[in-house]
């Protein structure tokens, strides 16, 4: 009875419009005065989100990809892959999922992705004759593998929420990510066939080298960050510390793309994303505490186990779960308010908790590309000018693309599992 | 402008300037294990002191700008009035948390203030010198979330601030 009513609270606060931080903040900190404990749990709780060394890595990932996004970066990546595959059957839409791959190399957030790309991408694309639709569902749903392919920013808080590691994490993402990629550039290739849509001319041998030289800084960069975290020479807050550094370097020495006036709202646009975040961390922190102190994830997962007896009905419940809760929330809270109830239950029947962390991962990806409420959808929406009708039917068969790739990691659990863990 | 604006919007510049310098910070401290071998005492500390101190005091413009994430899908289809009353109600339970982080931290900070605390880190830096970030920011956050309930009862809905 109690989880019923925290429940209904909780959604009627969200849904009433309160900030997500508040929210949970304020719900847990009166469960905490009515349960009898003593709030000063509440602002400890704060504190030591914020005292998160792993969390510093954040801000600096977004400064990173902000000031990779200011110098334009996204355009010489796209011209680059263009000039290699782009005279494919399907080459440009294939560019565009590559290019959607590399930037989420050096971004940990689904929405840059998708922007950047989708700003470069979406005109070309519909100038050659490809169908609006597609376009808009091909790059909504392109963008999700920026929080999959490391660096990953909901990754980051799953792995500070559940004291797991970020390596692992980050290294655990790179299977799906890639199978992901492959599926929508398969996908692609064959819709592009069907359908006699264009390919670009075939560029020389001068023009490739030409584009490739330009993106190259870019692409060494995200190397140098993947692997400096995967050999151990620096954790994943040092390498978004040098990945700032370098982005800096690049756009303003190399490219000279990068204005101060463009560097000064990088830092403010990272400013604004961080706070939003990591308040909504330290409020479900405050929220956290309460329902442990209830007793709620125990209980939830008691009756998880009492209910469900295999391991296949209980993905299928938490997919359930998630699709349904993905469709008003977005994908931050759903990983903070679902991770700490689920996890327990998750683990009682086996699920390695990194296995565990991708596919919430992935789910949460399928909720940014699913309406009413899918930040990706609403970008592509902007950046395209579409509706949001056309936008969200164009990536149904990317959702369900999606969705056999979560089949997929559940019979092969090795597809996140083997490169962190036996490679 | 308002001076309390201003000054909010001075604290989010700020913020902004310390996650630079966190940046900063951790790329020499990279650089000084790697190229010098000598590892500093400080960066680490110090770029977390940034980062605590960063989101506290930003959190005030967030509010103001609309800048945190909240769900709209609900309350934009609503209409006039039970949308100003949804957005009240909404800035009023920031103003309601915030008021009581505030009792509650600051007594964390003059706890610590008065026993002389330290971190027992490295640098040993006293204790209350992050944790007053704790009744600062939510002081600022409280008196920003009651100019957000009153401009909500006036009639005015704030554009919603875009985010990554």
């Amino acid at each position: 009875m109690t989880v019923f009513l925290i429940l209904f609270a909780l959604f009627a606060l969200l849904l009433v419009g309160v900030p997500v931080a508040f929210a949970l903040g304020g719900l847990g900190l009166s469960m905490l005065i009515l349960g009898g404990f003593s709030p000063l749990m509440a602002p400890q709780a704060i504190l030591s989100t914020l005292d998160g060394f792993i969390l510093l890595a954040v801000p600096l990932f977004l400064l990173m990809s902000n000031v990779l996004l200011k110098g334009g970066v996204g355009r010489d990546l796209y011209a680059a892959v263009q000039a290699w595959v782009g005279h494919w059957p399907g080459g440009l839409a294939v560019a565009t999922v590559i290019s959607c791959g590399l930037f989420a190399a050096i971004s940990g957030s689904s929405v840059a992705t998708a922007a950047t790309i989708g700003t470069v991408a979406i005109p070309e694309m519909i100038n050659r004759g490809y169908e609006r639709r597609f376009v808009y569902g091909l790059l909504a749903a392109g963008g999700t593998l920026g929080i999959l392919i490391p660096p990953s920013i909901p990754m980051i808080i799953y792995g500070f929420v559940t004291e797991e590691s970020v390596i692992a994490l980050f290294l655990a993402g790179v299977g799906p990510g890639l199978a992901l990629l492959v599926l929508f550039a398969g996908y692609s290739m064959i819709y592009a066939s069907m359908k006699g849509m264009g390919r670009s001319e075939k560029a020389t041998g001068a023009e490739r080298r030409r584009a490739t030289l330009r993106a190259l800084p870019s692409i060494a960069l995200a190397t140098v960050v993947v692997a400096g975290i995967y050999s151990g020479a620096f954790t994943p807050t040092e390498a978004a510390a040098i990945g700032f550094a370098f982005a800096v370097v690049i756009t303003a020495l190399v490219l000279r793309t990068l204005t101060w006036k463009a560097f000064w709202e990088a830092a403010v646009d990272s400013m604004a994303t961080t706070v939003a975040i990591l308040l909504i961390i330290a409020g479900a922190k405050v929220f956290g505490k309460a329902i442990t102190l209830y007793r709620i994830p125990q209980e939830i997962s008691a009756f998880i186990s009492d209910a469900v007896s295999s391991p296949v009905m209980f993905v299928l419940l938490v997919a359930g779960i998630l699709v349904v809760m993905g469709l008003v929330l977005e994908a931050l809270s759903m990983v903070l308010i679902m991770t700490p109830v689920l996890l327990p239950a998750a683990m009682g029947l086996g699920f390695d908790p990194i296995w565990f962390g991708v596919f919430m991962v992935v789910m949460v990806e399928a909720a940014l590309i699913t309406p009413p409420v899918g930040l990706n959808l609403y970008v592509i929406q902007a950046v395209a000018r579409a509706t949001l009708g056309d936008v969200a039917r164009g990536a149904i068969p990317f959702l369900l693309l999606m969705f056999f790739c979560v089949v997929l990691l559940y019979l092969v659990p090795d597809l996140a599992l083997y490169i962190p863990f036996k490679l | 402008m308002h001076v309390f604006a201003r000054f909010v919007t001075a604290l989010a510049l700020v913020a902004a300037v310390l996650f630079v310098l966190a940046g900063i910070m951790l790329t020499y401290e990279v650089m000084a294990r790697y190229f010098f071998v000598r590892p500093t005492i400080w960066a680490a500390e110090l770029s977390q002191f940034c980062l605590i101190w960063g989101s506290l005091i930003a959190a005030p413009w967030c509010l103001r700008e609309r800048r945190h994430i909240r769900i709209t899908a609900v309350i934009s289809g609503l209409p006039r009035g039970p949308r100003i009353g949804a957005d009240v109600f909404a800035m009023a339970v920031v103003a309601v948390f915030s008021a009581v982080v505030l009792v509650y931290g600051y007594e964390i900070f003059h706890d610590s203030f008065i026993r002389g605390r330290t971190t027992g880190t490295m640098l040993d830096m006293p204790m209350w010198y992050v944790e007053l970030s704790l009744p600062f920011g939510f002081a600022v956050l409280l008196l920003q979330s009651v100019i957000e309930v009153w401009r909500a009862a006036q009639g005015h809905i704030a554009a919603e601030g875009e985010h990554e």
